[in-house]
C-alpha cells in the first residue's frame, strides 16, 4: 500500500481538502436527505428499514409460537394465522434477509475496495425506493386482514384464484415483484462496480475475499431472482387476465410454479450465506491476527457453490413424483454441494488456529455461527436423502432445519458482522455489559426453540397447522419451543437496547478499532460521504493493509483524485482484471428523481392490485418516460480527452472509453433478461411434454408471412442501430438510421400484436395459447424498450451529450436491438414450431 | 500490475467448468424427460444419456488439460497465475462432480 511519495504532515491541507469535497458529495439538510444518492447513506438507510422489517416479522413468528405453545389454542383463528405465518417467512426472507445484505454490500463495497461511490447512484436511490414502498405494500396488507395466506412458496394451486379469490396472493404477487426488481437492480450495480471501480493496483489476484464473495453472490442474483419474476408475472397473469398457466384443467401444471420458484430458492439460500460468509472470511482474520488460510481455494469454493446450488432445485420436490433416475442426481447433487462449504470452514477454522483468537463480542458470534451452521449443514445433508426427505417432508423437521440454516447461514453472522462494523457507522464501540448477555440469551433460545423442533417433526407434526389436539405427544416439546423463542426475544430486546445505548454512550473511536487490515478502516469513522479524501493505490500482496498508517497519508490526497475539479463528484474506473486505472468516473449529485420515479411506480402496482389496468398501463408509460428523462442528464457535455487524477496518471472520462459502467451494467441487465427468457422457454417446453390435457382440442395455427415480418422487422431495426453508431463514430448524422430503426421496431411491434390477437387456441382456454402468447409478448415489450431507446438517443444527440467521442448511447442501443433480434427470432421460431411439437404428442403412448 | 493485463475477455474459462456441468445437469434432465414421456427403448435412452455425460466430461477434461499446459504467469503475470489456478481447480472439481452427480444416469433404471 502507497501514497506518492512520503510529505511532512500537512494537517491544514487535509481540513482543506475535506471541505471541498464535503460540498461537493454531501447530502443537503432537511427534505434535501430524500434526494440523497450516495451510498453510504442508501447503505444505511436499507439497513435501518430491513431492521425493522426483521422486527415486524419476528414479531409475527412470536405470536404463531403464542398460538402452538399449547393445544386447541384460540389466540387467533386460522385465516389470521395464515397470514401471519405466511407475513413470517416472507418478510423475513424478502424484506429482511436479502435487502440487509444488500445494505451491507452497497455500505461496505466501495469502501473495502477502496472507491468513493458505487457505479449508478440514482439507481441505488431507486431501488431502495422501491424496496421501502414494496416491503410497505405486502407487510401493510395485514393491517387490513388482506395479507398474503398461502406460505412463503405461494405454491399454485392454492394461490390460483380458486383457492385464495381474494387479494391475498396478489399482494404476494406484486409487492414481492416490485421488491426483487428492487434488488436485482442493485445486484447489477455490485457487480459492475467490483469489476470497475476498485481502487486502482487492486487486481483481482489482490481483490479483499469480501469482494470474491459479493462479487459471485451479485452474479447469482443476477440469474436467481429472473425465475421468480417470470414465475410471479405468469401468476399474476393467469389470476387477472385467465391464462391458465398453472391451471392443469386447461393445459397448465401447477409444478411449473414449484420448478420456477426453487430455481430462484435454492440458489436463494446461497444468496443469503455467501455475503455473510465474506465477512466472516473478513473478521475472523483480524480477531486471528493473521492472514486468511486458503485465499485461492476459497475463490474455487464461492465459484462451485454458485453453479451447484442452481444444480439442486429439484431436492426441494422430491415428494412431488419425480421419475428416480433424476432423483438420484438431483440427492447427489445435494449431498456434494457440502464439500465447498466445509472447505472454507476448514480455512476459518485452520485461520483460528494458526493465529492467536482474542475474545470480543464478534467472536461470540461467530462461535454462535459455526455450532448452527454444522447443525443446519448436518440436517441438510439428512434432508438431501431422498427416503428420509420423503419421511420429514412437510413436517416441523423441515422447518428446524430451514431455521438452522437461515440461523447459521445469516442471523449469526450478520450479528457478528453487526458489532464488526457498527463502530464504522457510529463512530463509537459496543456496551460490553448488554452485548454478551444478549448473546447468549439468543443462543440459549434459538436452540431451545428450533432444537426441539426437529423432535416435533420427527413425531409427524406438519408444518402450517394452526393448532392441534393435544394427544399426538407435541405438546411439551411445542411449549418448550415457545419459551425457547420468549428467551430469543429477549435476546434481541436486550440487543436492540445495547445498539441504543452505543448510539449514545459507546466509547468513541476515531478509526480501526479492531487494528483491521482492509481499506474500509482506512477512513475517520464516521465516514465523509466520499469515502477517501484521496483514492489508494493498492499494491499490498496479502489482502492486508495497515489502516492507520495509510488514512492520514490519502486524508492529505496524496492518493489519486486528491483535489476537487469543476464541482464534479470524481472516482476512477480501473481495468477489469488488473486494477489499472483507464477511466475518471464522473457520478451524479443528489437529486429527487429517484423518489419520484420509484414512487409512480408503486403506483403501477396499486393501480394492477386494484385491477385498474388501464391507469397501470398509462403509468407505466410515465415511468419508462421518467428514465428516458432522468437520462437526459447524465454524463458530460463536452469532450475532454485525457485528464490528470492524480500520481501522475492521466485517463479519459467515462463517457469517451468503450468498457463505461453503463456498458457493463447492460450487459448483466441482458444477463438477468436472458435468464427470465429461457425461464419462458422452458416453461413452454416443460407444459408441452408434462402438463395434462395436451394436445388441445384446437391445433394451434401462426399467420407465417406475418411471424416472418416480424422477424425481418426486428433484423432491420438491429441494422439500424448498428448503421446508427458507425455513422456517428465517422462524424455523420445518425438520425436517418436512428428513424429507420424506430419504424422497424412499430412495424415489429404491430405485426406481434396482431399475431397475438389471432392465437390459437385462445390464450384464455389452453395453456398453449397462453404460453404463446407470453412469448409475443416479450417480444412486443422488448421492441418497446427498443423505442425507448431510439427516443433517448435523437434528445441527447440535440442536447449535445452524445458526440463522435461519446458515443456510449449509440452503442447500448445497438446491444440492446441486437438482443432484442436475437431472442425475438427464437421466440418466433418456437411459436412457428409449436404446431409440430403439438403434433409430436401424438406419438405418445 | 502486470505488464500484460489478464483479458477480461477470459474470464468466462472461470465459469466454464461448473458451467459445463449445469449443462450437462440440465441436458440430461430433459432429455431423460423426453426419452419417458415418448417411451423411447430403454437401451437407446441409456445411450443417450451416457453418450450426453461423456461429451461433457470430455469437454471439461479438454479445457482442464488446456489450461493446465498454459503458463499464465509468463503472459499475465501474478494476476494470470492466480486465475488460471483457480480455473484449473475449478474444472478439476467440476469434473469430479460431474462424475458423482450424473454417475448414476449409466447404471440406474431409467423411467420409474
Amino acid at each position: 500500500m502507497s501514497a506518492a511519495a512520503g510529505r511532512p504532515a500537512q494537517g491544514g491541507r487535509a481540513l482543506r481538502l475535506h471541505r471541498e469535497l464535503a460540498a461537493i458529495w454531501a447530502t443537503g439538510p432537511g427534505l434535501q436527505r430524500l434526494a440523497s444518492v450516495n451510498h453510504s447513506v442508501i447503505g444505511l438507510r436499507i439497513m435501518v428499514t430491513a431492521f425493522v422489517f426483521f422486527l415486524i416479522a419476528g414479531l409475527l413468528g412470536m405470536l404463531t409460537r403464542i398460538q402452538l405453545a399449547t393445544p386447541h389454542a384460540a389466540f387467533m383463528d386460522p385465516e389470521t394465522y395464515n397470514q401471519v405465518f405466511t407475513l413470517h417467512g416472507s418478510v423475513m426472507l424478502f424484506l429482511f434477509v436479502i435487502p440487509m445484505l444488500e445494505g451491507m454490500a452497497v455500505y461496505l463495497t466501495p469502501k473495502i475496495l477502496g472507491a468513493r461511490d458505487f457505479a449508478f447512484p440514482r439507481l441505488t436511490a431507486f431501488s431502495y425506493w422501491c424496496y421501502l414502498f414494496g416491503a410497505t405494500i405486502v407487510t401493510g396488507s395485514l393491517l387490513f386482514g388482506v395479507a398474503p395466506d398461502g406460505g412463503w412458496f405461494m405454491y399454485t394451486p392454492l394461490s390460483s384464484n380458486t383457492y385464495t379469490p381474494g387479494v391475498n396472493a396478489d399482494i404476494w404477487l406484486l409487492g414481492v415483484t416490485f421488491v426483487e426488481i428492487s434488488a436485482l437492480s442493485f445486484a447489477i450495480e455490485i457487480v459492475v462496480s467490483i469489476l470497475k471501480m476498485r481502487a486502482p493496483g487492486m487486481s483481482l489476484d489482490r481483490m479483499p475475499i469480501f469482494g470474491w464473495y459479493v462479487l459471485v453472490t451479485a452474479l447469482m442474483m443476477v440469474v436467481a431472482f429472473p425465475p421468480l419474476i417470470l414465475a410471479s408475472i405468469l401468476l399474476e397473469v393467469e389470476r387477472a387476465f385467465g391464462l391458465p398457466f398453472y391451471d392443469p384443467t386447461r393445459g397448465g401444471d401447477a409444478l411449473l410454479w414449484q420448478h420456477l420458484f426453487w430455481l430462484f430458492g435454492h440458489p436463494d439460500v446461497y444468496i443469503i450465506f455467501l455475503p455473510m460468509a465474506g465477512a466472516l472470511s473478513t473478521m475472523i482474520p483480524v480477531f486471528a491476527g493473521r492472514a486468511l488460510v486458503g485465499y485461492r481455494a476459497i475463490v474455487v469454493a464461492i465459484i462451485a457453490l454458485a453453479f451447484l446450488s442452481f444444480g439442486i432445485w429439484v431436492h426441494h420436490m422430491f415428494a412431488v413424483g419425480i421419475p428416480h433416475l433424476a432423483l438420484a442426481f438431483f440427492s447427489a447433487g445435494s449431498a456434494i454441494v457440502a464439500v465447498p462449504t466445509v472447505l472454507q470452514m476448514f480455512a476459518w477454522l485452520a485461520t483460528l488456529a494458526q493465529g492467536r483468537p482474542r475474545w470480543s463480542v464478534p467472536m461470540l458470534y461467530i462461535f454462535g455461527f459455526f455450532f448452527v451452521f454444522v447443525l443446519g449443514g448436518l440436517t441438510g445433508v439428512m434432508l438431501a436423502i431422498v427416503p428420509f426427505d420423503w419421511q420429514v417432508h412437510d413436517t416441523y423437521f423441515v422447518v428446524a432445519h430451514l431455521h438452522y440454516v437461515a440461523g447459521g447461514a445469516f442471523a449469526f453472522p450478520f450479528l457478528a458482522a453487526l458489532y464488526y462494523w457498527l463502530p464504522h457507522i457510529t463512530g463509537r464501540t459496543a456496551v460490553q455489559r448488554f452485548s454478551v448477555p444478549a448473546f447468549w440469551l439468543i443462543f440459549i433460545g434459538f436452540n431451545l426453540t428450533f432444537l426441539v423442533m426437529h423432535l416435533i417433526g420427527l413425531l409427524g407434526m406438519p408444518r402450517r397447522i394452526f393448532t392441534y389436539a393435544g394427544y399426538e405427544g407435541w405438546t411439551a416439546l411445542n411449549l418448550a419451543a415457545s419459551i425457547g423463542s420468549f428467551i430469543m426475544t429477549i435476546g434481541f430486546g436486550l440487543l436492540v437496547i445495547d445498539l441504543l445505548v452505543q448510539l449514545r454512550y459507546g466509547r468513541r473511536v476515531r478509526r480501526d478499532p479492531w487494528k483491521a487490515a482492509t481499506l474500509e478502516w482506512a477512513m475517520p469513522v464516521p465516514p465523509a460521504p466520499y469515502n477517501f479524501a484521496s483514492v489508494p493505490h493498492f499494491d499490498s500482496v496479502d489482502d492486508r493493509v495497515a489502516p492507520s498508517t495509510l488514512a492520514p497519508v490519502l486524508a492529505r490526497g496524496e492518493g489519486y483524485l486528491g483535489f476537487t475539479r469543476n464541482g464534479w463528484q470524481e472516482t476512477l474506473g480501473v481495468h477489469m482484471t488488473s486494477g489499472a486505472p483507464d477511466q475518471l468516473i464522473v457520478l451524479p449529485r443528489p437529486t429527487y428523481l429517484p423518489l419520484w420515479t420509484a414512487l409512480i411506480t408503486a403506483a403501477v402496482v396499486l393501480s394492477f392490485l386494484f385491477k385498474l389496468y388501464l391507469l397501470a398501463l398509462g403509468l407505466g408509460l410515465v415511468v419508462v418516460g421518467l428514465f428516458v428523462w432522468g437520462a437526459q442528464s447524465a454524463g458530460l457535455s463536452s469532450d475532454y480527452g485525457p485528464l490528470p487524477v492524480g500520481r501522475g496518471v492521466s485517463v479519459p472520462p467515462h463517457t469517451e472509453v468503450a468498457g463505461t459502467p453503463p456498458w457493463w451494467a447492460l450487459v448483466f441487465a441482458l444477463i438477468a433478461d436472458g435468464t427470465l427468457f429461457t425461464s419462458l422457454v422452458f416453461g413452454t417446453l416443460y407444459l408441452w411434454i408434462a402438463a395434462p390435457h395436451w394436445p388441445p382440442a384446437v391445433s394451434p395455427d401462426t399467420h407465417l408471412a406475418l411471424a416472418l415480418g416480424s422477424v425481418l422487422a426486428l433484423v432491420i431495426g438491429a441494422a439500424g442501430g448498428r448503421g446508427s453508431v458507425r455513422s456517428l463514430a465517422s462524424d455523420r448524422a445518425p438520425q436517418a438510421w436512428i428513424a429507420l430503426a424506430a419504424l422497424a421496431l412499430v412495424g415489429a411491434m404491430a405485426a406481434v400484436v396482431v399475431l397475438i390477437g389471432g392465437i390459437a387456441p385462445h390464450p384464455r382456454e389452453h395453456a398453449l395459447g397462453a404460453t404463446t402468447a407470453a412469448l409475443l409478448g416479450f417480444v412486443a415489450v422488448h421492441a418497446g424498450i427498443g423505442l425507448a431507446f431510439l427516443v433517448s438517443n435523437v434528445l441527447r444527440i440535440a442536447s449535445g451529450r452524445v458526440s463522435p467521442k461519446r458515443i456510449v448511447d449509440l452503442r447500448l442501443t445497438r446491444l440492446w436491438l441486437d438482443y432484442t433480434a436475437v431472442t425475438g427470432a427464437v421466440a418466433i421460431t418456437l411459436v412457428l414450431t409449436l404446431p409440430a411439437l403439438v403434433a409430436m404428442l401424438g406419438a405418445r403412448p | 500490475m502486470s505488464t500484460n493485463p489478464f483479458p477480461p475477455g477470459r474470464l468466462w474459462l472461470l465459469a466454464a467448468g461448473y458451467g459445463a456441468w449445469c449443462s450437462a445437469l440440465v441436458l440430461i434432465y430433459a432429455l431423460h424427460a423426453l426419452g419417458c414421456a415418448f417411451a423411447w427403448p430403454t437401451g437407446a435412452l441409456r445411450l443417450g444419456l451416457g453418450v450426453t455425460l461423456l461429451v461433457h466430461l470430455a469437454v471439461i477434461g479438454w479445457l482442464w488439460r488446456d489450461c493446465a499446459k498454459f503458463s499464465p504467469g509468463e503472459a499475465f503475470g501474478p494476476t494470470g497465475s492466480f486465475l488460471y489456478w483457480v480455473v484449473v481447480w475449478t474444472l478439476i472439481t467440476a469434473f469430479v462432480a460431474t462424475v458423482l452427480t450424473l454417475g448414476p444416469t449409466l447404471v440406474l433404471k431409467t423411467c420409474m
